[in-house]
């Protein structure tokens, strides 16, 4: 493998999704004179930035004239079971109407209410409607228009380049070292300072997740192997209806025009758990209650595994062609499956990952010269539950504060700097497992497994011999991932290698979320413990601290930072 | 209510994958892998590569991300056709296949073609790059955040759909002209273009516009409408291209370019005769020198097979051509008041 | 007798004579009388619609509304006054307001454009109203020793939301013409592409390249003839064929048929009759 070294930068962000786009723009807009590089592994207009539909929350008051930052601020901390830190949801929600603008002056195209100002709408959990769209493709509008100004603005961009791992030395980075798809090459990075924006991890669920074949957690476990702490891990969100073959969402919108789901008895199992809303009852009760019923054995049966019926038959063809286009576009392409003709099958799919690298409000890591931002970062201002609309605006407001510090902190570091030997390392680390001979073991098998046990044993309910179970499934894969072979031995756009490094950091970061889910004996948010039913503050309010020491998970601990809300139930 | 108790019997067939294979290390030139494997019903072009990739040859090499048809990763043509894998489902497309149990998988056209299935996106976005296809704000970097542009639900209607591009370029690859040459624009290109030239936000409108009208340009799209018939999100590319021509022919005028003369032409037979003069067309849009070098021998051949258009005063104008006229002149004043109205 | 209003396109009154003058000899064989549309006015070409919107609209809408006024669908025989009139007429049966400003100015002519008229190429009449059937025993001289490229062309086919007749991947009604006719049709890749005529006089050199690759396969396929419904892909396939060919580097050539030629054969009419030594390549 030949290497190939770059000249010193000041910047390198990994991930050209919303987060890395943003914080690239602010980082030249800060100091234009500042040598910046963002690295992605696929063309930033295609990161899963673009799969958020529903909008971005802002309080511009534009629809409701009395709303305030001060109640965005309140609803994002009740909705994150009151784990989230306080003074990191100021800064969220302060700086939210100030980026919803921004992104319209340099050419978002949101859609607009009669006034012509930005139009919202209201969504989960929220008190008023506050949350700012385009149609059904807020997300993908953002990145385009992120994307575009970056053009603009000239931003050095490496395209298909997969980070490796970060050069550490003593308390601090020198930069990255990762791999050109194009070429084969692995290329040395060299950096004052890093920043990680590469999306979440909530793909390690597999087909059980709507996410991205992408978001398999790269920088968080680039940032674990490096020795920074992941915090929260344990919480990750699932949505109740996902299509059974690939995990995509069937939004809500198909429950609201009068869905109804049915287990394989017949039955309108809603009843059950939510006589008055059914089928329209809160996100995580609707999951639960569709895991329940699987789980008690009144799900179909199908080679892709348990499932049920979510009904729209009877609302009949014209309704559904006339309100439901794009719901059942999908399910006939994805699925292929006419809701008009016949019911669609669905399960609960996890869909957002709460968790991730630890940060400070300027989201500083704890290793002098790194950042993080976005869903791969956890401020945290989701705590154990996040709100819909919160996801763009935490990667908007966190990347942009990312660009602006790394651009104000990079002088204080050393210019980077990475041996032949380090890279000599990483090669062989990949040479090593093209070239496995005897017993080998296929990344194919590895992960599909991995999303099984992860789905049965750290799924929507938890329980201390599941998590067992799924600890020790999850350890047994890291044994035998040593073995993994990768078969396409050649060097130019080698997915079969990507693949395989992908299983690799999906696997380090699923013990951190099982270690996480099994230490936590409550309940709170997304994370729901059969055996400790209850949200517990005097032992439970606080952040887990997932460290990486000797290659394994140690867990450790942060308190929560409070302000001006107290803790209190969490009702709606 | 009864509902059946069904435990899904799943129907599966065996089907062909034909894939186009080319590893530029080794091979020296492209050739095909057959693979048959059985697929149910429900199943994408995608998941039966992933298939493929993982339990039968790990080298085949595509792209895919978020399998989910809005990253835009995964355009190939299948049985010939450019789209996206991950929305394309198999028994659909076997369906309509010429080939029974048989689908051809190949790499889009017109972009450098990198390994197997994969090509080279970086023409396409150094074509962005060339075009300014972004928002220049007319509002100063410094001003921003502190308040909206106010804009009418009537411009975001102007937009709308070209904002559903996800560069997946499929219209690329299906482009007739970019076959026939690699510098020409490219569809997606003059579909941002246009979306950022109807919004009244950006201040490169002009700029733009005039790199548009140069030679690879907006003229030199020859209405084949295959971009337009192939968009994954349907998106109407050609009102977008024509979008461009209207506003180049207002703002720069009928006698800008030969595309644009060459439109004029149109315009004032029509109403003239009612009928096209193709005789002087290509003195009209490229000027005597360039007729008589470009065109002479084959005006020689036509004039021997009495196949020459007739010259203008030989033109027949249409019946009732008069009557025809004024109504023309008629439309030629509402035209007028609607632009006075729409500048206010 | 079937009766239908015929658009007369400026290129077949100029430069392909020969479309129109066989269709006047074998129609009555088939039981069609084309009534012509001498007070039509050119389309715009597919540039009209850019140029003025409106003017577009109203010609198109006065076009309609002369067959209108005599009860019948206006028949075309080129493809893009097919396309573009059909355009129109979409545009105009779904935006009231713009029918309405046309119909008030064509009122003037004694004209009122109504929607009421189909527009249709005359391919689809004769496989849709006379039928291939019908068509196979008027045959008189089948074209059984013919290898035959069709070449469709783009605006009989595309966009399909206009036009809607055919497959545009993988379209038919041409092929089974030529078999209803005793020819052998080719599997011809190039049948639904472009020919490049909209830009031989804006883009010459790409034209020419488009046209040299639908004339090279069909040469390397040995087919005997191309035909294609559009005399606008004809005069692009014929007329600039030794231009397109020599920029090639091939050495060959191959001749460019109409249907209505192709029709007019199989119904026993000479070469010579259907103006098909006309040709720039025979």
């Amino acid at each position: 493998m030949r290497f190939e070294r770059m000249k010193p930068f000041d910047i390198v962000i990994v991930g050209g999704g919303g987060a890395g786009l943003y914080a690239a723009m602010e980082a030249m807009k800060t100091n234009p004179s500042l040598n910046i590089a963002v690295l992605s592994k696929v063309y930033p207009n295609r990161s899963h930035t673009s799969a958020a539909q529903g909008g971005a929350n802002a309080a511009l008051g534009n629809k409701a004239k009395d709303d305030t930052v001060e109640m965005h601020i309140f609803d994002t901390i009740k909705g994150s079971d009151y784990l989230a830190d306080q003074d990191a949801v100021d800064v969220l929600c302060s700086e939210a109407p100030k980026i919803i603008r921004e992104l319209e002056n340099m050419g978002t195209p949101w859609s607009r209410m009669d006034d012509n100002t930005i139009a919202q709408r209201p969504f989960g959990g929220a008190g008023r409607p506050r949350c700012c769209y385009c149609a059904d493709k807020t997300g993908h509008t953002i990145l385009q228009t992120l994307y575009e100004q970056c053009l603009k603005k000239g931003v050095i961009f490496f395209n298909e380049y997969f980070a490796l791992n970060l050069s550490v030395k003593g308390s601090r980075s020198r930069g990255l070292v990762a791999i050109n798809m194009k070429t084969g090459r692995l290329e040395a990075f060299p950096a004052r300072t890093v920043i990680f924006a590469t999306g979440g991890y909530a793909k390690m669920y597999w087909n059980r997740s709507s996410n991205a074949a992408g978001n398999t957690g790269d920088g968080q476990a680039i940032a674990y192997r490096a020795g920074i702490p992941m915090k929260d891990m344990e919480f990750v969100q699932f949505h109740p209806t996902g299509l059974r073959k690939s995990g995509l969402l069937v939004t809500e919108g198909a429950r609201g025009e009068g869905g109804y789901l049915i287990n394989k008895n017949g039955e309108r199992f809603m009843a059950r758990y939510a006589k008055e809303k059914m089928e329209l009852g809160p996100r995580d009760l609707v999951s639960r209650s569709l895991e329940t019923e699987i789980l008690e054995g009144r799900g179909f049966d199908s080679p892709a595994g348990k499932y049920l019926h979510l009904d729209l038959t009877h609302l009949g063809a014209d309704l559904i062609k006339s309100r439901l286009p794009q719901i059942r576009e999908m399910c006939m392409q994805f699925e292929g499956v006419d809701p008009i003709e016949e019911p669609i099958p669905v399960r609960p799919t996890a869909h957002y990952s709460m968790g991730g690298i630890d940060t400070d409000n300027f989201t500083r890591t704890v290793m002098s010269g790194v950042y993080a931002a976005g869903e791969c970062a956890c401020v945290s201002v989701h705590g154990a539950n996040r709100l819909g609309g919160n996801s763009l605006l935490d990667i908007l407001v966190f990347g942009r504060i990312a660009g602006h510090t790394a651009a104000e902190e990079a002088g204080r570091f050393e210019p980077g700097n990475i041996s032949e030997a380090e890279l000599q390392l990483n090669s062989d680390e990949i040479r090593g497992s093209m070239h496995s001979s005897g017993h080998y073991e296929r990344y194919g098998e590895l992960r599909e497994e991995l999303g099984q046990t992860l789905a049965l044993n750290v799924g929507i309910f938890r329980e201390a011999s599941l998590l067992k179970k799924g600890m020790q499934d999850i350890a047994e894969l890291r044994e035998r991932f040593k073995r993994v072979r990768v078969f396409d031995t050649s060097d130019v756009f080698n997915t079969n290698l990507l693949q395989v490094l992908e299983l690799r950091n999906m696997l380090d970061l699923a013990e951190t979320v099982a270690a996480g889910a099994f230490a936590r004996e409550e309940s709170r948010g997304s994370h729901t413990r059969v055996d400790f039913p209850v949200r517990d503050d005097a032992k439970w309010h606080k952040h887990t601290m997932a460290t990486m020491v000797k290659g394994n998970v140690s867990l450790g601990e942060k308190p929560v930072t409070m302000g001006r809300y107290e803790l209190q139930e969490r009702t709606y | 209510m009864t509902v059946p108790i069904d435990q899904h019997i799943e129907q599966k067939q065996d089907v062909t994958f034909r894939i186009f294979r080319f590893n530029p290390q080794v091979d020296s030139k492209p050739y095909f892998d057959d693979y048959t494997i059985p697929v149910e019903r429900g199943i994408t072009v995608l998941r039966s590569l992933n298939y493929i990739k993982e339990h039968i040859d790990a080298s085949i090499s595509f792209r895919a991300f978020c399998q989910a048809g809005i990253c835009g990763s995964c355009g190939m043509r299948i049985n010939g056709l450019s789209q996206l894998a991950c929305t394309t489902q198999v028994w659909e497309v076997l369906a309509k296949s010429r080939e029974p149990g048989l689908i051809r998988v190949e790499p889009l056209r017109n972009l450098p073609l990198i390994k197997d299935l994969i090509v080279d996106m970086d023409p396409l976005v150094d074509k962005m790059k060339h075009y300014s296809n972004w928002i220049d704000s007319t509002m100063p970097e410094s001003s921003m955040g502190k308040k909206e542009f106010l804009i009418s639900e009537e411009e975001f209607l102007r937009y709308d759909k070209a904002t559903d591009c996800i560069l997946c370029a499929s219209c690329v690859s299906e482009c007739s002209i970019l076959r026939a040459n690699k510098e020409y624009v490219s569809p997606a290109v003059l579909l941002k273009s246009y979306r950022m030239n109807v919004d009244t936000r950006d201040a490169l409108h002009g700029q733009r516009l005039a790199e548009l009208v140069k030679d690879h340009g907006v003229w030199d799209c020859t209405h084949c409408y295959r971009c337009q018939e192939t968009c994954v999100k349907s998106i109407p590319i050609m009102d977008a291209i024509h979008g461009i021509r209207e506003d180049a022919i207002e703002l720069r005028g009928l006698k800008d370019t030969s595309g644009s003369k060459h439109a004029e032409a149109f315009m004032s037979d029509i109403e003239k005769k009612g009928k096209l003069v193709e005789a002087t067309l290509p003195i009209r849009t490229n000027g005597v020198f360039w007729t008589i070098q470009n065109l002479l021998p084959m005006a020689v051949k036509m004039i021997m097979k009495h196949r020459t258009p007739p010259p203008p005063p030989l033109v027949k104008p249409a019946k009732g051509i008069k009557v025809f006229r004024e109504l023309f002149r008629e439309m030629t004043e509402h035209v007028k008041q609607d632009h006075k109205s729409h500048k206010k | 007798m079937k009766r239908y209003a015929y658009y007369l396109s400026c290129i077949n009154e100029s430069m392909t004579k020969e479309v129109d003058r066989s269709i006047e000899l074998w129609q009555k064989d088939l039981g069609i009388e084309f009534v012509k549309l001498h007070e039509g006015t050119c389309c715009g070409g597919s540039n009209l619609d850019y140029v003025s919107p409106k003017h577009f609209a109203l010609v198109n809408a006065r076009n309609i509304a002369l067959a209108e006024k005599q009860g019948l669908d206006l028949i075309v025989s080129c493809n893009t006054c097919l396309m573009t009139i059909r355009s129109a007429k979409k545009k105009l049966d779904e935006t009231p307001a713009l029918k309405k400003e046309v119909n008030d100015l064509l009122k003037k002519e004694g004209l009122e454009y109504r929607g009421t008229s189909e527009v249709r190429h005359l391919l689809w009449v004769l496989i849709d109203d006379i039928g291939l059937d019908a068509i196979r025993q008027k045959v008189k001289v089948p074209l059984k020793n013919y290898r035959i490229a069709p070449f469709y062309g783009c605006h009989i086919l595309r966009p399909s939301t206009v036009l809607g007749h055919d497959n545009p991947v993988d379209p038919s009604s041409l092929d089974l013409l030529i078999d209803a006719l005793g020819g052998q049709t080719i599997p011809y890749t190039h049948k639904n592409r472009c020919c490049g005529f909209h830009t031989l006089l804006v883009a010459e050199q790409e034209s020419l390249n488009v046209a040299a690759e639908a004339l090279e396969e069909a040469i390397q396929l040995k087919a005997d003839f191309i035909v294609t419904p559009c005399p606008l892909c004809h005069t692009s396939l014929d007329g600039y064929q030794a231009k397109a060919l020599k920029h090639a580097g091939v050495e060959s050539s191959i001749p460019i048929f109409h249907i209505s030629e192709m029709v007019g054969l199989a119904l026993g009419y000479s070469a010579k009759e259907l103006g098909i030594k006309r040709h720039i390549v025979s």
